[in-house]
C-alpha cells in the first residue's frame, strides 16, 4: 500500500480516494479532492495559493529545515518484513512525532513573537496618524450650544368630524 | 437560499469550460521551462518543417507561450505584447513540480542526503533507522 501526496495541497491521498491526471509525458499528478483538481486545471501555482502546504513552506510559515521532517522517504526497494524492525520503527515514529510537535510549537511561538511586535508597531503608527487628524483633534460638537427643546401646546381635537356612512363609505359631519 | 454563484463570468464566450478540456490542454509551464527553453530544443521548435495542419504552416512559433502565429508580423507584435511579457516573467521563476509537492508534505527521496546532520537526533535520543 502506498500513500500518495496531493500535487496541489500536499495532503495524503489514500488508496481508493482522490483522482489522478496523467499528462502526455507520463507524469502522474494526484489530487486529494476535486478542489485541488480544479485549481490545477486553472493552471494555478500552488506556491501562490495560500491554503497549500507549498505556500506555507515557501512563505516561512512552517519548519522547512529540520531533521524530524526527513524520516519519511519513498522507497523503491521494499524492506523484508522483520518483527524487531517494525517494533523499533513504531517506537521511533512515536518519539519522532513527539519531538516534531514540540519543535513546531517552539517555531510557532517564535514566529508569533515577531508578528506581535510588528502588529504592535503598526497599531502605534495608526494611532499616531489618528491623533494628527483634524477631525479627531477638534470636534465640532463642542462649539455648538445645545438646543433646548420647548414644549408647544397643541389643542387636541375632541371629536373627529368623520362619521361612518352607509356600507363601506365615510361621511362628514356638516354644521 | 439565494444565488451563490457570481454572475457575468462568461465574458461573451459561449462555452467557458472548453478551454479546460483535456483535448484542448496547452503545455504546462514546467514543460516549457525544463524542455522547450533548452537551446537545442528551442532551435528545433523555431525551425519546424512545413505542416499544413498548424496555423501559418508552423513557421511562426512562440516558444515561451507555446503558440503558433499566422505571419511573422503577428509573431513580432506578440513579442511586444503584455501577454508575452507576463509569460516570460512567469517562466523566470523555478517551475513547481511533483517533487516539490512531495517535499512540502515531508516526503523525501531515498539516497538523497537529509537537510541536516544526524548529530542533533543522537542527542535527543532518536533511534535512527537502518
Amino acid at each position: 500500500m502506498r500513500i500518495e501526496k496531493c500535487y496541489f495541497c500536499s495532503t495524503n491521498v489514500y488508496p481508493g480516494h482522490g483522482s489522478a491526471f496523467v499528462r502526455n509525458d507520463a507524469k502522474v499528478f494526484r489530487f486529494c479532492t476535486s478542489k485541488c483538481h480544479k485549481n490545477f486545471k486553472m493552471k494555478r501555482n500552488p506556491r501562490k495559493v495560500r491554503w497549500t502546504k507549498a505556500f506555507r513552506k515557501a512563505a516561512g510559515k512552517e519548519m522547512t529545515i529540520d531533521s524530524t521532517i526527513d524520516f519519511e522517504k519513498r522507497r523503491n526497494v521494499p524492506v523484508r518484513y522483520d518483527r524487531d524492525l517494525v517494533q523499533t520503527t513504531i517506537r521511533a515514529m512515536k518519539r519522532v512525532g513527539e519531538i516534531k510537535a514540540r519543535r513546531e510549537r517552539a517555531f510557532f511561538k517564535n514566529r508569533m513573537a515577531v508578528a506581535k511586535a510588528k502588529q504592535r508597531a503598526h497599531r502605534q503608527k495608526t494611532l499616531e496618524k489618528a491623533k494628527v487628524s483634524v477631525m479627531l483633534h477638534e470636534p465640532m460638537a463642542i462649539n455648538e450650544t445645545p438646543k433646548i427643546k420647548e414644549k408647544i401646546k397643541v389643542p387636541s381635537k375632541t371629536r373627529s368630524a368623520l362619521v361612518q356612512g352607509d356600507g363601506r363609505s365615510m361621511g362628514m359631519e356638516i354644521d | 437560499m439565494g444565488r451563490l454563484r457570481r454572475s457575468r463570468t462568461h465574458h461573451a464566450q459561449r462555452d467557458v469550460h472548453r478551454a479546460s478540456r483535456t483535448r484542448a490542454r496547452t503545455k504546462d509551464l514546467d514543460q516549457i521551462q525544463l524542455i522547450d527553453l533548452d537551446p537545442k530544443n528551442r532551435a528545433t521548435l523555431e525551425a519546424q518543417p512545413i505542416d499544413y495542419e498548424k496555423p501559418g504552416l508552423a513557421q511562426h512559433y512562440c516558444v515561451e507561450c507555446a503558440k503558433y502565429y499566422e505571419t511573422d508580423n503577428a509573431l513580432r507584435s506578440h513579442w511586444r505584447s503584455k501577454v508575452h511579457k507576463r509569460r516570460c516573467k512567469q517562466l523566470r521563476e523555478p517551475a513547481y513540480t511533483i517533487e516539490e509537492a512531495e517535499q512540502a508534505a515531508g516526503l523525501g527521496r531515498e539516497g538523497k542526503r537529509p537537510t541536516r546532520e544526524f548529530a542533533i537526533d543522537a542527542e535527543m535520543g532518536v533511534a535512527t533507522l537502518a
